[in-house]
Order: structure tokens, then sequence, then C-alpha cells
């Protein structure tokens, strides 16, 4: 039996544990937004914790002198591109995979699962002669198609999932109503897996707005620079420009968490279904 | 409420993003090509380099009477990283896939080698003929010549300087040292009767700074890491070297921990801001000391960096050297371009402005830039004897063999005889992959 | 209708699958390949060595010493992400008000990139400027010291990868029939015997998923560590694939780059491997 004081220290334990577990999470971030507030001349400076006069100089210069915006829309155009390829073609081997007859289908799953444990650098060295000899160095398309690639696993993996969960009874149907496997593919199972199909796209967009290994390995130029390396690849006159590079996550963060906020049942959906049924 | 505007994101969302994927995924197609059809009234050729880390409206004024004596010709510079090892990174990669978008690059002194064995530069004899060659000093020009062709022309020099407090030193009676165990003894003194003051800091991050470091004290011992054209690095006279930098962190405490993550900056600014006794830097940071609004201005030394023995120290070859890319659309303008920056009068025109120190010997006995900078008369004898780090097409692979192991040695992980033992190990098999048997 | 399906299917599996293999198999091939030669790319190099490149690997003492790293790394890492998220999915199992917005924000260090997660805490670490050592009151050389700068590195990632393993243990928290916990509170048990004797062992097939996707993901660890300490000081915080890559691409080995990597490869498959025994087991 609990006793009403018992109740109460469990309660306040509770929402300590809360608000320390969301400090924990986000507290790195406010210390970088506020850092992305202050000039130049304050970055050394510790304390004053707070700026004394916040300022927009760091965003300004992050915008101004480098291509940034064109760093952004390369990350748009490879993270949108992998989402739209994966799903379609990811979206069809699970629909096969799920539904029609297909012998091996256990064995191709386990060649899929195992892909999804490569670790990248064992790849990265003979993709790059590839890429190298197709001469699609330091472009969009090798990004786009080395991480369909790698997405490809958990794409499949959830929608297989997803689409097992349509009742037998309405495939059948379908069928006797003469429609090609196509059709029933098309009309039918991709519009009621919707909820898998958005989970897995928000999953995948994340993963190749996040990659790193592949960008830096395969791009050289802003021409093809994605979000991941720029950060990493900062130019500075003096050591290391903290305000901008501050400036330039909370810029580039931000819209992930508003993804993140919007969407957080579906992702937690795609994560823990592509878990549970693994 | 919350939830209702949630909704209506979301569907919005959901709705037009199919759509607008595709569309951007396809006009990315689009904008390369678009770019680059610009009709070509005039060439422009591309420039890349670090960084300039001195005034850059003289460089770019310089860069604009090259256009006004050019007609026809533009140049556009483009910066990239200030960290050497990504510079050299982007040209490894876009040299390797041939790329045709820059035509003049500024190469550090140790990669030259590498990119002329790879065929990615022009040979640069009729830029720079031999009597040209004689008009400056030798260090450069030997690291810029690979199986008897010149493929690059070196632009600005610099080696390994001692800085030093001068007031401090009047203060307490002491002259400069010219050894190391003066040093540290002086440091000692010193740093016992001032407060907030570092004895003597220096380079030694986990990066190439690290080398030259090393390398001076290896040979102001007497040591080196070739001998007769072969690596041969355990050697007694580089323990020793190696145990005194350990030493000055760890035994005789006149470093402070924080140089094992210095760089040429960081120690700059702690110098600069008076919190420094000795420091080891190139030349340039000697025209910042005496900016206006310095705390140390006029308060600087400079003199060759001191030895073991008493005799004379050695230095590390630096600087920055100019070749032309050998898929260069426009080979006959960027030659020119380069013999312009190489000239009399620009390198005299940098030195003033930028503060680069000339490869030209002659500009050392120049009056007007004598008066403006005193001092640079004492560099010509440290840039005369500057000594290169070893002159192998494969130093930049064998580079990432030394850094980690000097890094070892001076954070106390490993002996000197531990790490010069992997060395020889290790670079050795670099060596040994284009001339089988140099290595072992 | 069977025999349609049949090769609609085979069509249907057949994009997908060319693409894996494009991408996996024939690179993982061409690595061993690889493995096989000294090859260095600029200059042109190339020659067949056979087992050359692993005899040498073998002695190599750096390679040994990114082997250790990285398994320190995995071990730790896991160790404190296990904890830590199921403390993390403890609290979230209650319903309560704002839960869908504190799932969001434990949420959002997983969903970041790694470098700008990397550069933050870089920046967070830094021994003169850093928010760390002003709170603490300390002057410690987080990245610079070989002993701190690996366990800095670990902490990072545990703070980025945590939020994936509180939320797949919430899950399986989920599916634990909530008559389980009214029996046992009416037969009087305390909360502590209530976890070691239901909560855990339910939990037992989630925490081997998690086990399984976070270790191989520590063992294969780049961004992170590449990012944020380059692999040193003194190669102390240098992983086998931060190794492989420089030995590839600053080095420009692909010869041995390509040994290096297919070791990571190798260990993988069989961490993998052992994971899938144990999952057959229970």
């Amino acid at each position: 039996m609990v006793t009403g004081s018992q109740k109460g220290i469990r309660s306040v334990l509770f929402w300590a544990g809360l608000v320390a577990a969301v400090a924990y999470c986000l507290g790195p971030f406010v210390w970088q937004f506020i850092t992305s507030l202050k000039p130049a001349a304050e970055l050394t400076m510790l304390p004053p914790v707070l700026p004394t006069r916040p300022v927009l100089e760091n965003y300004r210069s992050v915008f101004a002198a480098r291509p940034f915006l064109r760093i952004i829309l390369n990350s748009l155009v490879v993270a949108s591109g992998t989402t739209f390829f994966s799903l379609a073609i990811g979206s069809l081997a699970a629909f096969a995979l799920a539904r029609l007859p297909l012998r091996g289908r256990h064995i191709f799953l386990a060649f899929v699962l195992s892909v999804s444990m490569f670790p990248p650098i064992a790849t990265v060295s003979p993709l790059y002669i590839v890429i190298r000899f197709l001469g699609l160095r330091d472009t969009l398309t090798a990004l786009v198609i080395t991480y369909t690639t790698f997405s490809l696993p958990l794409t499949i993996w959830i929608l297989t999932n997803f689409f097992r969960e349509v009742p037998r009874e309405i495939y059948l149907a379908a069928l006797l109503d003469g429609c090609t496997p196509f059709q029933i593919f098309y009309r039918i199972f991709l519009p009621l897996a919707a909820p898998g199909l958005s989970a897995t796209a928000i999953l995948v967009f994340i993963f190749s707005w996040n990659e790193f290994l592949f960008a830096l390995t395969f791009t050289s130029t802003a021409a093809s620079r994605t979000i991941p390396v720029a950060i990493a690849l900062f130019p500075g006159v003096h050591e290391v420009p903290w305000g901008e590079i501050a400036a330039a996550s909370v810029v580039v963060t931000v819209p992930v968490v508003v993804l993140v906020f919007v969407f957080q049942r579906r992702i937690v959906e795609g994560l823990t279904m592509g878990a549970m049924k693994g | 409420m919350l939830e209702a505007t949630k909704s209506c994101i979301k569907t919005a969302f959901l709705s037009t993003l199919p759509c607008l994927l595709l569309f951007i995924f396809l006009f990315s197609f689009i904008t390369p090509c678009a770019s680059r059809d610009r009709p070509a009234r005039e060439t422009t050729i591309v420039f890349k380099h670090g960084k300039i880390a001195g005034d850059q409206r003289a460089f770019r004024a310089i860069i604009e009477e090259f256009e006004r004596r050019n007609p026809g010709i533009r140049v556009r510079d483009e910066v990239l990283p200030s960290s050497t090892d990504e510079q050299h990174q982007f040209y490894v990669i876009n040299l390797e896939g041939r790329s045709s978008d820059f035509d003049v690059i500024s190469m550090d002194v140790i990669w030259v080698q590498e990119f002329a064995r790879a065929g990615w530069l022009r040979r640069l004899d009729h830029v720079f003929p031999p009597r040209e060659r004689e008009l400056f000093f030798r260090g450069p020009v030997d690291a810029v010549t690979f199986e008897g062709g010149v493929y690059a022309v070196p632009w600005y020099i610099d080696a390994g300087l001692l800085y030093y407090r001068k007031d401090l030193l009047e203060r307490y009676g002491f002259s400069p040292p010219d050894t190391w165990a003066e040093l540290v003894r002086i440091a000692k003194e010193i740093t016992a009767r001032e407060t907030g003051l570092y004895g003597f800091v220096w380079q030694g991050k986990q990066y190439e700074g690290l080398v030259c470091n090393a390398m001076e004290y290896m040979w102001s011992n007497g040591g080196g890491l070739m001998a007769d054209g072969r690596l041969d690095a355990l050697r007694e006279e580089n323990v020793r070297a190696l145990a005194f930098m350990h030493d000055l962190i760890h035994e005789y405490r006149v470093s402070p921990e924080l140089v094992t993550t210095a760089t040429e900056e960081t120690t700059r600014h702690i110098f600069g801001n008076g919190r420094a006794l000795f420091m080891r830097n190139w030349p340039y940071a000697w025209n910042i000391f005496e900016r206006e609004g310095s705390a140390v201005k006029g308060k600087v030394g400079v003199k060759a960096l001191p030895s073991f023995g008493g005799g004379p120290g050695a230095s590390t070859l630096g600087g920055w050297q100019l070749g032309v890319s050998r898929y260069s659309k426009h080979p006959a303008e960027a030659e020119r371009f380069v013999r312009f920056l190489t000239s009399y009068s620009v390198q005299k025109e940098l030195a003033l402005t930028v503060g680069y120190k000339p490869t030209r010997k002659a500009l050392y006995l120049d009056p007007e830039l004598r008066k403006a900078q005193p001092f640079i008369a004492g560099l010509r004898r440290v840039f005369e004897t500057a000594r290169p780090r070893p002159l192998t097409p494969f130093y930049m692979m064998i580079t990432q063999v030394l850094q980690p192991e000097l890094s070892s040695v001076i954070s106390g992980l490993k002996t000197p005889e531990e790490a010069l033992r992997s060395i020889q190990r290790h670079a050795g098999r670099i060596l040994e992959a284009g001339e089988p048997g140099r290595g072992r | 209708m069977n025999h349609r399906g049949a090769r609609s299917g085979y069509l249907f599996v057949l994009p997908a699958a060319a693409v894996l293999a494009f991408v996996t198999i024939y690179p993982l091939c061409h690595v061993f390949w690889l493995s096989l030669h000294r090859r260095l790319l600029i200059f042109d190099i190339h020659r067949f060595v056979a087992i050359d490149n692993y005899r040498f690997l073998l002695t190599d003492d750096r390679f040994l010493r990114s082997l250790w790293n990285t398994v320190y790394f995995t071990a730790t890492s896991v160790t404190l992400e296990l904890a830590i998220g199921l403390g993390l999915a403890l609290l979230l199992n209650r319903t309560f008000r704002y839960r869908g917005a504190v799932r969001a924000a434990i949420l959002i260090p997983w969903a970041i990139p790694t470098v700008v997660s990397a550069r933050m805490w870089e920046w967070m670490y830094n021994t003169d400027f850093g928010i760390l050592n002003h709170l603490l009151g300390v002057k410690v050389n987080w990245l610079g010291s070989p002993f701190w700068a690996m366990n800095a590195a670990v902490f990072m990632d545990v703070w980025k990868t945590t939020p994936f393993v509180a939320l797949l243990l919430t899950a399986g928290l989920q599916v634990i029939p909530r008559e389980l916990y009214q029996a046992a509170s009416i037969d009087g048990a305390g909360p502590w015997l209530v976890f070691r004797r239901i909560t855990l062992p339910l939990l037992r097939p989630m925490i081997l998923v998690v086990l399984l996707f976070r270790t191989i993901d520590a063992f294969r660890v780049f961004d992170a560590v590449y990012v944020l300490t380059g692999g040193g000081p003194a190669n102390t915080t240098e992983t086998l694939s931060v190794y492989a890559y420089k030995v590839l691409f600053q080095t420009l080995q692909f010869g041995y780059g390509s040994t290096i990597s297919m070791v990571v490869f190798a260990c993988v498959a069989a961490i993998s491997v052992f994971y899938v025994r144990l999952f057959r087991r229970s």
C-alpha cells in the first residue's frame, strides 16, 4: 500500500526526473543558442554567461560570406531525392515480400537486414573508386544513390511489417476482382499503409540529412557539399569561429526540431515498428 | 488547440510533400547547367589559396594591379579552409579528379614533391629559369624541383623563430639564450618572480606544426629523420631531442600543458596578450605584435632558435609556392599571373602590407623594406639556413605517421625510443611502396 | 494467379535487390580484392601482395590501439546508454499531460546531425571558454588530455543516442500487461522487486534488440570521433573506422586501408552472429 506522503515524494521525484531529463537533452542546444548571440569579443570571456548585448552578426556572417544557402539547398535536394527513391523502390519490394508468393523471401529479408549492419567504412573506398570512374565525384547524384541504398533496409523492413498488417481478405478480394498485382499495390496497399510511409519517409529524411562519412568523401566544393560536411569544415581566419559555428548549428537544427515536434508520434512508430518485429 | 494546429500542419505538409520533393529533386539538375553557360568575353583564371592572415584589401589591390596591366584577364581568388590539412585534401581530391575549376594554386612547401610526382603540375622551367633561381633562397628552390624539373615558383618563405620579451629579459639582466639549457634556466627564474606568465609556448597539437617543432629540436641536436637519402629515425640524438620536448612540459615545467593542443594562433594569442616569456613561431606574428593596440608592442625581440650544444640552431623551412594545375584551361594566363606575383615589386609590396616574407634574397637589402621592418635584415641568415622536412613525394603520407607518434611522446604516452621505432617501421613501409627496398 | 503473382513478385523486388547488390555486395568484393594489394591511388602504384597487408596488420601497434579504443568505446557507451535509457523509459512510461512534448524534446538529440552535436560539445568541452569547466569550476583539458578525451567522446555519444534507446525501451515497457503490476502491488511487492522480477525479464527481448543495434553502431562509430577529436590526442581516441579512413584518404593507401575496413566488417559480422544466436536461444 502506498501512503499519501510516499505518493507525494514519488510525484516530486518524478517531476524532478522529468525536468532533469529535458535539461539533459536540451541543455546543450540552449547553450549553443546563447553562444550564437554573443559578439565575437565576448565569446572568449566566461563569465558573463549571457551576452551583455545579443547581436545577430554571427548569423549575418554565416549567410553572407559563404554559400550557406546553397549548402542547405544541397542537403534538401539530397534528402528529398533519397526519400523519394527509397520509398519508391522499397515499397515495391516490401509489398512483394509481404503479400506475393515469393520463394527465398526469408533469405532476402535476412540479406536486407545484414546490409543495415554494414559498416560504411568498409564500402567507402571501392565506392569512391567507382564514383570517380563514373565522373560523379562532387555531385549530388552520387550521394542520392549511396543514401538510397543504405536506407533501403530500414524502408523495406518497416514497410513489410506495415503491409503485413493489411488484412489478407482485402488482397484476395482485389485479386478476385481481376486486379494486377501492381494495381493492388498502387491503388490499395499504398494508401492503406500511409502512416507507415510517412514514418519511413521521415526517418529516411533524417538519416540522409545527417549523413557525414560519404558526404565528406564524395564531395569537395560548395557545389555539392551538404550541411554536416560544411559544419565540420567551417573555415575561419583565427582558430575556430565559434560564434559562427553556433549560428550555423542553430540554423540547421531548427528545421529538425520542428520536424520532430510535429511528427514525433510517427517517428516513434517507425522506430519501434522496425525494432519490435526485428 | 495545439492538437488542431499540429494536425493542420501535418496535413498540409504531407499532401504537398511528395510533389515538392520531386520538384526539388528535378530542379537540382537544371541549376548546375545554368551556371555554366557564361559568355566568355575575357579569360578568367581562378586562384585558390588559404586565407590571408594580414591585410586583405592590400591583397585585393595587388590583384587589381595585375588585371590593370593585363586587360582581358580577370582573376578570381577563392579562399580555402584555413587548416592546411584540409587544403591538401581538397587539392588531392580535385586534382585526382582532374578538375579544371582552378588554375593557379598556392602550395605548402611540403606538397610540391607529391603533386609533381602525381603529375598534377605544369612544368614551370620557362617561367623560372636557372638564372632566376639564383636570386631565390636555396631551400624553397630545392623543394619545388623534382627529378630535374621545376614545378612551382616560391612565393613567400617561413622559418621557425624564437620570440622573446626583451623588456622582461632586460629587467632581470639576462641576454637572449643561445642554448636550450639557457632558455630553460632563464624561463624558470623569471616565471618564479613574475605572476601569470608562462615560460615557453610552442605548437604541440597533433598536426603538421608539431612536426615542424620536433624537427627543429632533432636537427639542432645533430639528428634528423633522413640520412643519405634513407630513413634513419632511431638515433640517439633524436631520442635526446624528443625527451627534451617532453621534459619541457613535464619535468622542467616551463611549458604549460595546454601546449599539447596549441597551434600557431593559440600561442600567438597567449604571447600577444603578454602571458608568455618565450614563444616559437613563424615570422608572421611579429607584424601583429607591432600593430597599434598590441599589448606587447615594442617589447618583442626575435632571434634564431637555440641549439643543444651551443652551435647554430635549426629552423624548419616553411612557406608557400605558386603552381599551375596541369588541367588548367588557361595555362598561359596562369603562368603570367605566377610570374607577376613572384616579381620583385609585388613581393616587396606583400612584405610591406600583408607581412609575407619574400623568397628573393635581394629584398632583404632593400632600403625601404629595412626601414619599415628593421629586423628583416637578421631574418635573411635564418631563411638561408632553414632546413626542409624530408623532400619526398611520400612526405604527406609519412607525416601522418609522424604526427601521432610525436604527440604521444610529448603527452608521455610513449617513450621517445618506442615512438621513433614505430616511425621507422611505418614510415619505412610507406617509402617501400614506391621504391621497394628504400624504406628498410 | 500464383504463377503470375510470383513473377510480379520477383519483378517488384528486382530494383531493390539490384541497388543493394551493386552498392554493397560489389564494393565488399572489391574491398577484399583491394586488401590484397598495395594500392597508392595518386601515384598509380598497384601491386598484388596477397596477405602481406594482413600480416603487417597483426603487428601494427596503431591498429591494435584503435581496436582497443573501439572496444572500450563500445562497451562503455552501450552500458551507459542502456542504464540512462532505461531510466528515461521508466519515466516516460506513465501517461502525463505533456508526454508528447517531453518525448519530442528527448528525441531531438537523436535527430540532429552527429556533426552538429560534436561541434556543440567541442565548444562545451573547451578548456578556457567552455561552459562545462565554468559550471564545474575546474580547468580540465577535456579534449587534449589522453585520459579524458575518450571519455568525453563516449559521453557525447551517449547523450546523442540515449533517446533512441529510451524510445525502444518505452515501447517494450508498454507491451508488459498492466495486470502483472497490479497483481504485484496487491501482493505488496516493493518497486525494486517489481523491477527485477517482472519488468526486466519481460523487457529482455527488447533489451537484446537495443543491444544489437547499439553495439553495432558504436563499433562502427566515425562521425562523432572524427569531428570531436580527430582521433587525437596522440591517437587515444582513434577508433577503427577513423584509422581506416585516415589511411585511405590521408595517406591514400587504398590497399592497407581496405584491409582495416575488412577487419571492421568481420568484427561487425561476428557481433551480429553472436546476438542472433542469443536471440534464438531466448
